[in-house]
């Protein structure tokens, strides 16, 4: 990590998704570094924390966030961040996602309602994201088109099969979200 | 939960009370992947804890937020608060990320996409 230099530049990529949907696993598989995955303490929003006297514990809760890393040559990185998509955690998702590329919204068809709350946050936001069905075994396969009409996602945003353990499969997912946020770029732009 | 099924204090909380129980950083809100950069070493190291202190020596070379929340295993959030307490020192500088979304090019994405593919 060399910021001494001019031309280096910080990519951020959110992985967004409900709880046991593969986010950390998938953070692990192309993370060059061991990923961090911390219990962050929240105060509520607007709840000022600042009482010395200790911990609040009716003011504050914890949220799982995964973060991992990517060097795409000296100076250029990849930084990932994964927590899990629930109501009231939006607060850290909206500076997460500040000046992110896009997001990856993971969907595990067993609970794919877990995928609704971070999908609506992206499309509010007009941040470019995808969804990426997560193949867990025994879970049946569905139509990638009835997914995409459960969870209402519009026929210009990427729906992939991938598997999270799986370090090319989450490459491809990051390589679809690059391209879709290149071509929302160029549609911005006209 | 009654006091005595907690006898001794998870992890986190011990972590919160370096940051004195405070879940946000003072000042001008600041990105995860902000760049920092040690500009200046206390007089007196007394008032500053060890977490301070690591930090500090991390960022004598430019290192992100995140980062630095990585070397130190620290919680984002619980960096960010230590971090915003040694700018408002005067202790480090704190910079946006050069690549915010409205800076990414036709060029940068070309670059990701390459450097993605060749991992
Ligand atoms: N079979 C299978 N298991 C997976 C897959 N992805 C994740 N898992 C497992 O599902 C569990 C939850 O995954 P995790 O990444 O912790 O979910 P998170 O809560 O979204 O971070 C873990 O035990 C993983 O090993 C997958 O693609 N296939
Ligand atoms: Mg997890």
């Amino acid at each position: 990590m060399d910021y001494a230099r001019s031309d280096t530049l910080a990519i951020k990529i959110l992985i967004a998704g409900g709880f046991g949907v593969g986010k950390t696993t998938m953070v692990s598989a192309v993370s060059e570094i061991q990923p961090l995955s911390t219990e962050e303490l929240l105060s509520d929003r607007g709840a000022r924390v600042d009482d010395t006297s200790g911990v609040e514990a009716k003011t504050t809760t914890t949220v799982a966030l995964d973060f991992g890393r990517i060097t795409l040559r000296e100076g250029l990185w990849i930084y990932l961040f994964g927590t899990p998509g629930q109501d009231r955690f939006w607060f850290m998702w909206d500076e997460l996602a500040i000046g992110a590329l896009g997001a990856v919204v993971l969907a595990d068809t067993r609970r794919l309602g877990d995928a609704f709350p971070a999908v609506d946050f992206f499309e509010q936001r007009r941040i470019p994201y995808m969804v990426a069905v997560n193949l867990f075994d025994g879970a049946r396969r569905h139509d990638p088109a009835v997914i995409r009409r459960a969870l209402a996602v519009p026929a210009h945003v990427p729906l992939v099969p991938c598997d999270a353990r799986d370090r090319e499969s989450a490459k491809e997912v990051l390589l679809t979200l690059v391209r879709h946020a290149r071509e929302m770029s160029r549609v911005g732009a006209n | 939960m009654a006091a005595d099924e907690d006898p001794e204090p998870g992890p986190l909380v011990r972590m919160f009370a370096v940051t004195g129980g405070r879940a946000r950083p003072v000042g001008e809100a600041f990105d995860v992947i902000a760049v920092v950069t040690t500009i200046g070493m206390p007089y007196d190291q007394a008032g500053l804890s060890p977490e301070h202190l690591a930090a500090l020596r991390l960022a004598t070379r430019p290192i992100t937020v995140a980062d630095i929340g990585t070397r130190l295993r620290l919680p984002l959030n619980i960096t960010r608060v230590l971090l915003g307490d040694l700018r408002r020192e005067g202790l480090v500088s704190i910079d946006p990320p050069a690549a915010t979304a409205g800076v990414l090019n036709e060029r940068i994405y070309q670059e990701v996409l390459n450097g993605l593919r060749a991992l």
